[in-house]
């Protein structure tokens, strides 16, 4: 068990590692929350009193800095994966393996991040610098984070491949995966923090795991939620993920049999 | 000319034609259709949601009609450019550009006209839409509109070349083939008015990078609020980028040396 994590982690990386510049170009592309940043802050200081629903320029820097770094490690690209595998049959000599074809795409994932953080981490400082932003100076803060981000991931690849395994169905499984990556922004809190919504938003949003997978990590990183909050939040995240598990494993199964009826 | 106006009418017919034979493929391509409207929608939505009146000096209706414009390039590009552009580094690294480069007919008008994607076509609908229902609130004169056609014009030139520009590089780094990403990612600044900006940025987003030019410039042709150096510079930036990009396109193909040689 160990030793096949092991392998498959290292080859995944070694795979990764090869196509970096395309990692850091998929990485510069994934602006939209800078975007939002410099337009909010502009905006703070233009208002009366320099700030706008209690953040000034630098605390909308800070969040939407934060905002870009944890979306940047749950980026999860499997459905494209699953639509290109089932639609041209390369899945099928993966399943003649011993192991849920499932590992080795959450593994890639995993290894890509390793790949990733290392200019994301020079890129955050040169725009902390630029733009004034300053993250919570409570230590605890950094490993609740990670852990939210981990959670939050999981949760993410488990529906993303839920929605990738609907190619067995559909032709069209990329699309479900573009909506379901609108939900994620805009009720995680990528055009703004959650508490510039309308009231009946956040109401809505609190069902949903976006707001613990994206707004809540960020909003630790920024100093502005307390370590209850990402308690209880990390506990609602993990029940995500075990939803997920299992809608997962279903889908899974159920197309399966669909596949073997139609490949064959 | 003739010969290259029959030319698209066939390139057209055909690439219709394949696509109307995956008729499913359209309720996937509504689908991000309304995703893309949808998140364009709401990073504006949220940001006069907070009780002032104006971004950046416009008011919501103007800044709409920058997001009108923003849509309509992004469904251009969904159907014109990218199709052709992101063929052109696989077609590099197989060799098959080969083919492209023998046929007796400009190299580049063939890879920039080839393919069409009609699914993305709902998007220049709605932004087309998004424009109208923006600008029936405002008061627009018919000069105002027919300057923002020539200047929009000139944008979808501009859009033309960067995209070109980028595609081309794959003639050196054969692994380029996500390399447009990087014009995505700066050109989601154009879903605002350029005023809403930060100065320094502002000044980068018109003159390093000309998103500036793309959306803001036509909506302000449209609301008369244009200066004339402004209304200069987009089509004087247009014609030098595509003489440019000529270059630069004729330069590569001359260094082409086929996949397997």
């Amino acid at each position: 068990m160990i030793r096949k994590t092991r392998v498959l982690f290292a080859t995944r990386f070694a795979e990764m590692a090869e196509y970096r510049a395309e990692v850091i170009i998929w990485m510069l592309s994934g602006t939209i929350s800078l975007v939002m940043m410099l337009v909010w802050m502009a905006q703070a200081a233009a208002a009366p009193g320099g700030q706008i629903g209690g953040y000034d320029g630098s605390q909308f820097a800070t969040y939407f800095l934060s905002v870009w770094l944890v979306g940047q490690l749950l980026v999860v690209w499997v459905g494209w994966e699953l639509d290109f595998m089932i639609r041209q049959g390369t899945l099928s000599p993966k399943l003649l393996r011993p192991l849920d074809p499932m590992w080795p795409e959450y593994a890639a994932h995993v290894a890509e991040r390793f790949v990733r953080i290392g200019p994301m981490l020079v890129l955050l400082v040169i725009f902390a610098a630029l733009s004034g932003a300053s993250f919570t100076r409570d230590l605890w803060a950094y490993p609740v984070t990670l852990g939210l981000c981990i959670l939050g991931f999981t949760c993410r690849f488990l529906y993303e491949y839920t929605l990738g395994l609907l190619a067995f169905w559909t032709e069209s499984s990329t699309s479900f995966s573009e909506v379901a990556w609108l939900l994620y922004a805009a009720l995680g809190g990528l055009f703004a923090p959650l508490a510039f919504y309308p009231q009946w938003v956040q109401n809505i949003a609190v069902w949903t795991p976006f707001p613990y997978m994206l707004g809540l990590p960020a909003q630790v990183l920024a100093g502005k939620a307390t370590l209850s909050q990402a308690g209880s939040g990390a506990l609602i995240l993990f029940g995500w993920v075990i939803f997920f598990w299992f809608v997962r494993l279903l889908v899974w199964r159920l197309g399966l049999k669909k596949y073997g009826a139609v490949g064959a | 000319m003739t010969r290259y106006l029959r030319l698209i009418r066939i390139f057209t017919g055909a690439t219709v034609s394949a696509q109307l034979e995956y008729r499913a493929n359209f309720i996937g391509a509504v689908l991000s259709s309304l995703g893309q409207v949808g998140v364009a929608l709401l990073a504006i939505g949220v940001l006069f949601g907070q009780g002032s009146d104006t971004v950046g000096g416009w008011t919501f209706r103007e800044a709409l009609l920058v997001t009108g414009f923003f849509i309509l390039t992004e469904g251009f590009i969904a159907v014109f450019v990218q199709p052709n552009m992101s063929r052109i580094a696989e077609a590099i690294r197989t060799g098959s550009m080969d083919f492209t480069l023998l046929k007796p007919l400009d190299a580049q008008f063939s890879v920039s006209t080839r393919y069409l994607n009609v699914l993305r076509v709902p998007d220049i609908l709605i932004g087309l839409g998004l424009i109208v229902y923006a600008a029936s609130a405002l008061t627009v004169t018919l000069a105002g509109v027919l300057i923002a056609a020539v200047l929009y014009l000139s944008a979808l030139t501009i859009v033309y070349c960067i995209w070109l520009a980028l595609s081309t590089t794959a003639f050196w780094f054969v692994k380029t083939q996500n390399v447009a990403e990087l014009f995505n990612g700066v050109f989601g600044a154009a879903r605002f008015p350029v005023t809403a900006f930060p100065l320094p940025v502002r000044f980068a987003l018109t003159f390093v990078v000309p998103v500036a030019l793309i959306t803001t410039v036509p909506a302000q042709a449209m609301t008369g609020r244009l200066s004339p150096a402004l209304a200069l510079a987009s089509p004087l930036v247009a014609l030098a980028l595509f003489a440019v990009t000529r270059w630069f396109w004729l330069r590569a193909v001359a260094s082409y040396t086929s996949a397997s040689s």
